[in-house]
């Protein structure tokens, strides 16, 4: 019988969920496959959070702060899991790092291993990603942002006209990834206001299906992207991106006026969307729980309607590991599987 | 081949075209493939945008809940996301004749999410236009008119209480009257000059009679409110004419101020504080129905007709008032009130306001018939023997669109002409 908690990642969702354990004064071992932590949001240099505007390194710093501070929270970096052996309240995980490998027991785990940006180069070449350097995604443009150093990466000169293509990877049947991916709306967004404030002589178009702005995203991002930063938003998606001297043309039709359109543009941001990480789809496997169609870790458990629980009693999943998930997401869903975890290891014992 | 060029040489072209009998090969038959957009000008928005007013051309987001709703388009092709979106790929609202459309009727306003503004956006841009030199020919007349005689219809300043002559009872002009009075009447320059506006000017010198008011006009002191040359651009010549109107109502001592027209109302109410009036003003509907105790009596003549009520766009959507009309009128005997489907917060526009009655011509260049035209129609449609108004531009308006959509049968009538023939048969 153990009452540890096992926590499989480091990102906002593991970091989030081992400060709560250890705030219910419980015991959390969180293990890092990088040698370091803060997931996605570190590992990408993220700009500012979407969508509270606030700078994310500091964020992710004072959240990793709060988790590794307590005296609870035992921290295994440069480590994975590679095996988990045992029922709720008495599991044996078998940890290993480049040393070697070390058994721990947990009462319970938390599965946190996030996603991975949609590579647009995967299987279509999609909109010449890897063969036109100022075709960028918006997890190259975090990095740029963030070190205000919005450039073309075929000159290093500023883009003057910047535009975003919405839904790269998500909702696409082909690709097989159908799901909406819930956050890029609101990224390109967000990051268009980021390049009018960086480089107000800019234009910054963003390309669209449907603008996907839930709850205050539409007025803390869509609103003031358009009224303040007069961002342009056009209905229809471009379809093929073609090289056009040193800059680019893209194609597409502008739905509302029912009329093609080509347009030249120095820098092109695919929103690219999330899919299960490496980590989830090998974590999935190994801790022998359900996924999705899509890779993502099938949450709702028996009740299909929890959405922390896994098909494996006692193993909890928060944040993108499950789906498309944004911070709100993530830190509502860390606390839920805390409070599980817990109430799990105590009607064990 | 550069990329993109393609779409450029789309034309077709038949060498031999015979379409009903008709041969028309050659240019004639020429078709162009869709335009391609080629250049977005958000430039273009931004220069609506940044002027004091028109912010929220910026806000559109494309939804379109404007333009089943806007009366240009339903006879043409029009509304506040059309013209957003005609910026944002190339046209400029300043030049283009799309900017002489709008009669800030504000029923786009009404259904807007985004709280776009067109009563706001239309006359910021307007005036830039005027400014510019670019106005409609017959709207420059209006102007100009305005400006030399103080009435759009270019009549003698001095003739301004000629219509009282004609008028059986007392009409008080201030000047000679030299007594406060209880109630200053704005009388306004259409009901001061239009042979039909004069007929409501005398039936409502009647109506006040038989109700004892206390009552005064300013006569040739009084000049046009200017608010619809406001709206159509004109925002210096709107200032004079304030300025005049409101030294004119500092002058004399009274109690109520009442407006014959609704684009009074809207000036007196909205505009005119803003340069420092301090009163407010009442509609004639208004008026009346505070009077309407001692009014029903007097209405002892059954008018037997049905009859249908258009509501001002500046009486109904720009200030609210939708009751007193229509209690007016329910309180006639014999008269059967019928609703429109458009009627009340959505009532169709006349077509009048915004600078509207002064561009009759050009906006017949863009539209499938009036919009007077249009809503004439609905009247008939539902029935109406009478389509009464209470706003001076719109008995000429719709009798002349009852006669050129063959409906001579439809009388229209201002309120006060009801009222007036109720009480005296």
């Amino acid at each position: 019988m153990s009452e540890k908690v096992l926590i499989i990642g480091a990102g906002p969702a593991g970091l989030e969920a081992a400060r709560t354990v250890a705030d219910l004064g419980y015991t959390a071992v969180m293990v890092e496959k990088r040698d370091r932590v803060g997931g996605t949001p570190d590992e990408f240099h993220y700009a500012q959070l979407t969508h509270h505007f606030r700078d994310s390194e500091e964020a992710m710093n004072e959240l990793a702060a709060a988790a590794t501070a307590s005296a609870n929270v035992e921290l295994l970096t440069s480590s994975q899991v590679a095996a988990l052996e045992g029922e709720v309240g008495n599991l044996t995980a078998t940890i290993q790092n480049g040393s070697g490998s070390k058994n721990i027991e947990a009462g319970a785990v938390i599965l946190a291993t996030g996603f991975q940006h949609f590579d647009p180069g995967r299987e279509t070449q999609y909109y010449n990603y890897y063969s036109f350097p100022d075709v960028i995604t918006i997890a190259d443009l975090e990095g740029m942002l963030k070190a205000h150093q919005v450039v073309r990466p075929s000159t290093g000169q500023p883009p003057e006209r910047v535009a975003f293509i919405q839904c790269v990877g998500s909702r696409d049947r082909q690709i097989g990834n159908e799901f909406c991916s819930k956050v890029c709306c609101g990224i390109a967004s967000k990051q268009a206001i980021e390049i009018r404030q960086q480089l107000p002589d800019s234009r910054v178009m963003i390309f669209y299906i449907d603008m996907r702005m839930y709850g205050y995203w539409e007025n803390e991002l869509y609103w003031p992207a358009q009224e303040q930063y007069r961002v342009n938003y056009v209905k229809g998606l471009v379809s093929e991106i073609l090289p056009k001297g040193d800059r680019l043309l893209v194609r597409g039709e502008d739905t509302t006026m029912g009329r093609p359109m080509e347009v030249v543009l120095d820098l092109v941001v695919l929103s690219v969307g999330m899919e299960p990480s490496a980590g989830t789809r090998a974590m999935a496997a190994t801790l022998n729980i359900e996924q999705n169609k899509y890779g993502f870790v099938a949450a709702g458990g028996s009740t299909r309607i929890d959405p922390v629980a896994t098909s494996r009693p006692g193993i909890f999943v928060v944040g993108a590991a499950s789906g498309p998930a944004d911070l709100d997401d993530t830190f509502s869903s860390a606390g839920l599987a805390a409070a599980r975890a817990i109430a799990a290891i105590r009607r064990a014992g | 081949m550069d990329a993109g060029l393609d779409k450029v040489d789309a034309i077709f072209e038949k060498e031999t075209a015979i379409i009903d009998g008709v041969d028309i090969s050659g240019p004639w038959n020429r078709m162009f493939k869709e335009r391609v957009i080629w250049e977005y000008t958000p430039e273009l928005i931004d220069k609506v945008a940044d002027l004091p007013g028109g912010e929220s051309f910026a806000w559109c987001y494309q939804c379109a809940k404007c333009i089943p709703v806007c009366p240009v388009d339903m006879v043409g092709n029009y509304g506040p996301r059309k013209l957003y979106r005609m910026a944002q790929t190339g046209t400029d609202l300043h030049k283009s004749e799309e900017l002489w459309l709008c009669t800030t009727c504000a029923n786009c306003l009404r259904v807007c999410k985004k709280v776009v503004d067109m009563v706001q956006i239309m006359p910021a841009v307007r005036e830039q236009a005027v400014l510019d030199g670019n106005v409609p020919e017959e709207l420059q007349k209006a102007f100009e008119d305005t400006a030399k005689f103080g009435n759009p219809l270019g009549q003698g300043q001095r003739k301004r209480a000629a219509w009282t002559k004609k008028s059986d009872v007392p009409v008080p002009i201030m000047k000679k009257h030299g007594q406060p009075v209880d109630v200053l009447w704005y009388v306004g320059s259409y009901p001061s000059y239009h042979p039909r506006g004069i007929d409501a000017a005398l039936a409502a010198a009647r109506i006040f009679n038989a109700l004892g008011i206390d009552f005064g006009i300013l006569g040739p002191e009084e000049k046009d409110d200017g608010d619809t040359q406001r709206l159509a651009g004109e925002s210096g010549l709107f200032e004079m004419l304030a300025e005049h109107n409101i030294a004119m109502f500092n002058k004399y001592e009274w109690n109520t101020l009442v407006v014959t027209g609704p684009h009074e109302l809207n000036a007196f109410k909205k505009e005119y504080p803003k340069l420092g009036f301090d009163r407010s003003a009442l509609h004639y509907t208004q008026f009346l129905v505070q009077h309407l105790d001692q009014l029903k009596p007097m209405l002892k003549h059954e008018i037997k007709a049905t009859v249908t009520f258009h509501d001002p766009c500046y009486l109904g959507r720009h200030h609210g008032e939708y009751d007193a009309p229509r209690e007016l009128l329910r309180a006639i005997p014999g008269l059967e009130l019928v609703e429109m489907g458009r009627c009340r917060e959505n009532g169709y526009c006349c077509g009048g306001g915004g600078g509207g009655m002064w561009l009759d011509s050009f906006t017949q260049n863009h539209t499938t018939m009036r919009l007077s035209e249009r809503r004439v129609l609905e009247a008939v449609a539902y029935g109406a023997e009478i389509l009464a108004v209470c706003c001076p531009f719109e008995v000429s308006r719709f009798e002349d669109a009852a006669k050129s959509t063959g409906n001579d049968q439809l009388k229209v009538l201002d309120i006060l002409e009801l009222l007036d023939q109720s009480m005296r048969g």
